[in-house]
């Protein structure tokens, strides 16, 4: 069986996994001294990652997959619980990264080890959950759900009209606006 | 079928002594998108130059909308509106973006000019950014865009992409791919070849695995993506 919804959410954390891999990249070649910080491209970093996947895709997960998966297995619980706790320490954790750059854009040098370290951080949690999601969560919701249930929650998903490219594109055209940005060998600026 | 555009049937190619496909079957049909995945050295890339004429099949055949293509030349193939972006781009590096276009751009076999100079600009404003310089001084990931943007200036009616973001960044290769499924929203019939089955599996409406110069697997996306096992076995690292 097809389960479209999963589908999005795999694609969802293709996008969020190649934004994070960018953003660690972009860190470690400014530590090496391979690259001057470009303070606009890493604000839009920051802006996709809060944007997108705190405010789109986390909301979608919780509200349609988790909520109809509490009902159905008491396995899951601990699982969507903790997974849910994270999503409600995602305004918190991306709050941290915001600030460590909004510090390291006003310190200069000095503040550069903060943000390296606040990058690090930021993106092995996200790693963690989106792991923990596909290889915890999926499996378990696979096993637990039924037809009926995913029919609904694919329904729900794809009446979202597509919110990971906003409703105008906005999301899209933000993602290869930091493609276009983001030096060689990350992205294509030069 | 009349709307069939490339077909292989019983496809049996050597390098040397090495059999490399065992009897291969494909086909693909007009507007399709088909995902050719399986790791390394499993025969994805021969299958593709053994029906271009790239290289010569021993056994089996090659049809181009339903005629014996087995042993044309690649050329005589490519005229039929095929339009292949092989594996490691191929641009000419002494020329000039701008060029690297314009000496591709053709009518479709049907006279069309749908994909002019200006729409491949539109569809990579990149390529428009460095339009004069050479191709020596783009990046992989420009190299890989000037590549498909030449392939598009032939007006194809199949396009074949062999790896093409091998070696790109994360960044870049989510790009392409966004790109990728714009040009199939055109009508372009697609073959993609590549590792990455997430990505192409959502792009395309069909997949086939190779696994030692055979099929393993061909059916629908849909069908691939719901066998989580079988993409472990034949495509995990």
């Amino acid at each position: 069986m097809t389960i479209q919804s999963l589908d999005i959410i795999h694609d969802e954390h293709r996008a969020l996994a190649a934004m994070l891999s960018g953003l660690r990249a972009i860190a470690t070649n400014i530590e090496a001294g391979r690259l001057k910080p470009d303070f606009d491209l890493l604000a839009s970093m920051v802006e996709y990652i809060d944007k997108v996947p705190e405010k789109v895709h986390h909301p979608k997960e919780d509200q349609y997959l988790f909520a109809k998966l509490r009902l159905r297995s008491a396995d899951a619980l601990p699982v969507i619980e903790r997974l849910e706790a994270e999503h409600r320490q995602g305004e918190a954790r991306i709050n941290a990264l915001r600030a460590a750059l909004a510090s390291y854009r006003q310190q200069g040098e000095a503040g550069f080890a903060d943000f390296h370290e606040a990058v690090k951080t930021y993106v092995e949690q996200e790693w963690k959950h989106m792991n923990a999601e596909e290889r915890e969560l999926f499996p378990l919701a696979k096993a637990s759900l039924t037809a009926e249930d995913w029919a609904e929650i694919d329904a729900a998903f794809l009446a979202n009209d597509n919110p990971w490219q906003g409703a105008a594109g906005e999301y899209e055209a933000l993602f290869s606006r930091i493609v276009n940005l983001a030096p060689a060998p990350v992205g294509l600026g030069g | 079928m009349s709307n069939m555009l490339l077909e292989a049937k019983e496809l049996h190619t050597y390098y040397g002594a090495s059999h490399i496909l065992h009897g291969i079957d494909f086909n693909i049909r007009e507007g399709e998108g088909i995902a050719l995945m399986g790791r390394n050295g499993m025969g994805k890339s021969t299958l593709i130059k053994s029906m271009l004429g790239i290289v010569r099949p021993k056994h089996g055949r090659v049809l181009v909308r339903g005629d014996d293509y087995t042993r044309s030349r690649t050329y005589q193939t490519a005229q039929q509106g095929i339009a292949y972006v092989p594996e490691g781009r191929g641009i000419f590096k002494s020329l000039s973006v701008r060029e690297n276009l314009l000496m591709s751009a053709r009518a479709g076999i049907d006279g069309r000019r749908e994909w002019t100079f200006d729409r491949v600009m539109d569809t990579f404003p990149r390529l428009g950014e460095r339009i004069n310089n050479g191709g020596w001084q783009l990046s992989g990931g420009e190299q890989q865009m000037l590549t498909i943007g030449r392939a598009l200036m032939t007006n194809p009616d199949l396009l074949i992409l062999d790896e093409a973001t091998e070696g790109l960044a994360p960044l870049i290769a989510m790009e392409i791919w966004r790109i990728v499924k714009e040009i199939r929203k055109t009508g372009i019939a697609t073959v993609i070849v590549d590792k990455n089955h997430g990505a192409v599996t959502s792009i395309c409406d069909r997949a086939m695995i190779l696994v030692k110069g055979q099929v393993v697997f061909a059916g629908t996306s849909d069908e691939i993506r719901a066998q989580p096992e079988l993409i472990q076995k034949h495509l995990g690292v």
